[in-house]
């Protein structure tokens, strides 16, 4: 068979739910089984994600699949790929793999654990694959039912509320996004829902594009989240199992980042540029907000959670830069604001897996509660060490490259509002070495007797993403030329 | 005339069905009557069905033959037959069984007569058809509260109908005809036409329990049996809200700013049900409320008619995936219990149900891939296209609360523990209800293409 004509995209899209099927139908009695079943199936999907690397695409969306869906409205079932959802894809599948792996342990109705994550897995990965807005939209939504229910069922103490709370706040964002999509269907001409149209000649113009650029601002900042749309991010990763944070972190916050780009920045430029002010305000806000009040945590899942908050703020500086100028340095910023999501998912994911694996240990996530526990778990903490060093942005791993030249493409446009957004990085350096210290260093209480080091199921899952880390700190241009040949080509 | 019938044969199927159906409970053989339910309303879909695109009229056109009439009788009758198969599990072997399902059957007569109406007389006729058919069916237990709800429905729709009427003999005195079409002359006094679209909206709004007409709803379906209260939620209000659309696409919105009214009525039924259900502990009252935010919704679509191409498919999906998640949602109210304690540990007793009941309300609130969100995605397309595009963002909000409404069912299935253990007996037939609206719910969502196209 024609290597060429298999429909790779498709296929690394159902992937998961394919697996999350056998699941159903077998019904597993041993959990082991089960997880065998959901761990072989996401290292296919990785697999086929690899393959799609292997085979090749254009800097424009390639490999395209598209099959007639509606088309009395213009809906269609469309795929495609470029070098911004690529990394993005890899990303997706990656993460799942390593969260289903640490998450073995969870014994608890683990069939439908699996299924969830599985038909997560799918639903993201559909997100960055699609090329249709309708289509778009049916992946973005499944990924709120499927999390809120992971959350209500596996998490912790005040999972119920947390759940809700998530679920409700980001319908709200959907839902706006759900009228931005049909004013881009309306507004086109002939209508279409077909996503490479609407990139390659945006028409909406006026008032209407204005109301467009804002709703899918107020959807995608939801999503992201942005300051003043972040209050149900707290909540939901501290209490979300610690794979189903890493995913939401890693993976579903990036269904925001990705969405900036490819709307506001792609669909309506016009309108984001003439709003960029307003955004690069809240992206500035944003990201010093979250190192403030993650400074101020004792809890320290929820202080990860908060550098995450933190770091989408640099994230959507560097998009916003790309929507006020046309000049490499608006490139620059782009790339970096690309690599930055691939940054953030392996390094706040890794830590999610960390803090879950301390709390495991513990039981509490109270830093003042723990002490001096580099003694009895040495793996565990230098590796936490390495990933809270390069979340904070230390040079050779992976946040180092991609803030850098966010903070290079913004100098050049806005130099006061990156003097601003700098002064995170004193903070969130400040606020790790004080985790660091108060939990890995310092002395051991007498009476502690722990359990042991990091297993072999949790360094399964643990390492490959601590080597990302370091790869793409060392070696950034693995990813940087297949994003630089997708910006480049934008043309801006 | 031979024409004319033959135009009218889904309808024409259905009241030679209720009439044998009749007979047969007359004859006591209740079974019968069933079967004859199912026979006959089957072959109306499938006339209907056959029928798709036909645009014509009947008897001097008064009755309209067109995708809004043909697509209610290809709703209504199969819902008709599943809602018949619930009444005969929830009653099965009570006295007066077969009145029931004739009673059914005629009620869905009203309602097809309704949508097709070019005609005020057929208006009045199919509303009168259906209320006192849906009136003696919500007393059929004959209690204190089915009786209690039944008296509010009947009088509520004899002075709604009535002020209806008064208002309507205002139209027909000034066109001089009781065609609808005729009021399309923008030369009309405003005035007059205003006074009669308000008292039609009335008598249209306490059929399709709209903000203010709706006080009978949750009473009326609380005490009516579950199978009877579904009925009411979706055969009576698909007519009258298709109607409703029939008789706007002929009022020159340069008379009357009949857009407007709706919106506003869309806006308050909205966000009255979705506000109201936060507060209800039983599921009937809760899904009494949320059809009333519903019928708001529908509104969205009414308001694109001859404004938005997307106006009559929006209905059409709309109405479609209303009947299957709103009956599938009260079949499982009714193997389950009305009370919102009943659904504690569901998903542990019976994982399907749960899981069923968590996909209807999913599709109530929009979410893809099901029928609702495909109806809810068409008809806010429907309204921005008619430049209604702060109505499209006041109802994203309320489907946000909405979400809140049915969370309240699905918590405690999945995530709260049955104080004590029961397990309630239910008839096979609500199975076979909630399962095929259960896979309809879901194929019809991904192809929606098959409704489109009625222009």
């Amino acid at each position: 068979m024609d290597f060429s004509s298999i429909p790779l995209l498709t296929i690394t899209t159902f992937l998961p739910v394919v697996g999350a099927l056998v699941v159903m139908v077998l019904r597993p009695k041993k959990t082991e089984t089960a997880y065998a079943i959901g761990i072989a199936t996401t290292a296919l999907t990785l697999l086929s994600a690899i393959l799609i690397w292997i085979r090749g695409f254009g800097p424009g969306l390639s490999l395209i699949e598209e099959f007639s869906w509606i088309p009395s409205i213009g809906i269609a079932y469309r795929l495609g790929i470029d070098g911004i959802s690529f990394p993005l894809v890899l990303l997706t599948a990656l993460l799942f793999l390593t969260a289903l792996i640490f998450s073995a342990k969870i014994k608890e109705k683990a069939n439908i654990f699996i299924q969830l994550v599985l038909m997560l897995e799918t639903a993201s990965l559909g997100v960055f694959l699609s090329l249709d807005l309708f289509l778009f939209y049916v992946f973005f939504e499944i990924t709120l039912v499927g999390m809120y229910f992971v959350i209500a069922k596996w998490g912790h103490e005040h999972r119920k509320k947390a759940a809700l709370t998530f679920f409700i706040y980001t319908l709200v964002g959907s839902l706006f996004l759900l009228l931005a999509f049909l004013a881009l269907y309306l507004f086109s001409d002939p209508n279409t829902f077909d996503m490479r149209e609407l990139i390659a000649n945006p028409q909406i113009t006026g008032l209407a594009a204005t109301l467009t650029f804002w709703g899918l601002f107020i959807a995608f900042a939801i999503k992201t989240p942005l300051f003043p749309f972040h209050t149900w991010l707290p909540l939901a990763h501290t209490e979300a199992p610690a794979a189903g944070s890493a995913i939401l972190a890693g993976v579903l916050l990036k269904l925001g980042t990705y969405g900036f780009i490819r709307f506001p920045l792609q669909m309506t430029p016009d309108a984001f540029r003439e709003f960029s002010p307003y955004v690069i305000v809240i992206a500035v806000f944003t990201a010093l907000y979250g190192a403030f009040v993650g400074l101020a945590q004792t809890d320290i899942k929820r202080m990860v959670a908060y550098t995450s908050v933190n770091h989408m703020g640099y994230l959507v500086f560097g998009i916003a830069i790309a929507a006020v100028t046309t000049t490499t340095s608006g490139m620059i910023a782009l790339d970096g604001a690309v690599l930055q999501m691939i940054s953030h998912g392996v390094v706040t994911g890794v830590l999610f897996l960390l803090v879950g694996a301390l709390q495991d240990r513990t039981g509490t996530r109270e830093m003042s509660e723990m002490s001096g526990l580099l003694k009895v778990y040495p793996i565990l903490g230098w590796l936490f060490i390495v990933a809270a060093f390069a979340s904070l942005g230390l040079p050779g791993l992976a946040h180092f490259p991609a803030e850098f030249q966010i903070f290079l493409g913004g100098f050049d446009v806005y130099p006061v509002a990156v003097g601003i957004i700098i002064i995170g990085l004193p903070l969130t350096t400040a606020l790790y070495l004080r985790a660091i210290q108060k939990v890995f260093l310092g002395t051991l209480p007498k009476e502690f007797s722990g359990v042991s080091d990091l297993n072999r199921r949790e360094l399964w899952a643990i390492v490959p993403l601590i080597a990302g880390t370091v790869i793409i700190g060392i070696y950034p241009n693995s990813l940087l030329s297949l994003i630089h040949a997708t910006t480049n080509f934008f043309g801006l | 005339m031979a024409t004319d019938l033959l135009n009218i044969l889904p309808q024409l199927i259905v009241l030679v069905t209720a009439v044998t159906v009749l007979c047969l409970e007359m004859a006591r053989r209740p079974l019968a009557g069933l079967w004859c339910l199912v026979i006959g309303m089957s072959a109306a879909t499938g006339v209907a069905v056959d029928m798709l695109g036909t645009e014509t009229t009947a008897f001097s056109t008064t009755f309209r033959v067109d995708a809004l009439s043909l697509w209610a009788a290809a709703i209504l009758s199969p819902a008709t037959i599943l809602f018949a198969l619930l009444a005969r599990a929830e009653l099965k072997d009570q006295v007066r069984e077969g009145t029931i399902y004739s009673l059914m059957v005629f009620a869905a007569l009203g309602a097809m007569i309704l949508a097709g109406s070019g005609d005020v007389m057929f208006l009045v006729l199919g509303i009168l058809i259906g209320t006192l058919a849906g009136m003696a069916m919500a007393a059929h237990p004959r209690n204190d509260p089915s009786s209690e709800g039944a008296m509010k429905y009947f009088i509520y729709g004899s002075v709604a109908g009535a002020i209806m009427l008064f208002g309507l003999t205002y139209w027909v005195g000034l066109t001089g005809t009781t065609l609808i079409s005729a009021l399309i002359n923008p030369d009309l006094s405003p005035v007059i036409v205003m006074f009669g679209f308000i008292t039609l909206l009335a008598g249209i709004g306490y059929t399709a329990s709209l903000f203010p007409f709706h006080f009978w709803i949750p009473d009326t379906f609380e005490g009516a049996p579950v199978s009877v209260a579904a009925y009411l939620s979706v055969v009576p209000k698909i007519g009258a809200l298709f109607v409703l659309a029939q008789v706007v696409r002929e009022i020159p919105v340069s008379v009357v700013d009949w857009p407007l009214i709706l919106a506003v009525l869309a806006v308050l039924s909205m966000t009255f049900g979705n506000v109201v259900a936060l507060w209800q502990d039983n599921v009937i009252r809760l899904l009494a409320y949320s059809t009333i935010a519903q019928s708001g919704y529908f509104l969205l679509g009414v308001i694109g008619m001859g404004q938005s191409g997307l106006a009559i498919d929006s209905l059409v999906v709309f109405g479609v995936a209303y009947a299957l998640m709103n009956t599938g949602a009260f079949a499982i109210t009714l193997a389950e219990g009305t009370r919102l304690d009943d659904f504690k540990g569901v998903g542990r007793r019976r994982p399907w149900h749960a899981v069923g009941m968590t996909i209807f309300l999913l599709s109530l609130v929009g979410m893809p891939p099901l029928a609702g969100f495909v109806g809810k995605f068409l008809l806010f397309g429907s309204a921005i296209e008619s430049g209604y595009t702060w109505l499209a963002v006041i109802a994203i909000l309320n489907s946000a609360i909405s979400l809140a409404v049915y969370m309240r069912i699905v918590v405690p299935m999945f995530f709260q523990e049955a104080e004590e253990e029961q397990t309630k007996l239910y008839a096979p037939g609500t199975s076979f209800v909630w399962i095929s609206t259960f896979i309809l719910t879901i194929v019809a969502g991904i192809g929606v293409q098959w409704f489109l196209g009625g222009g």
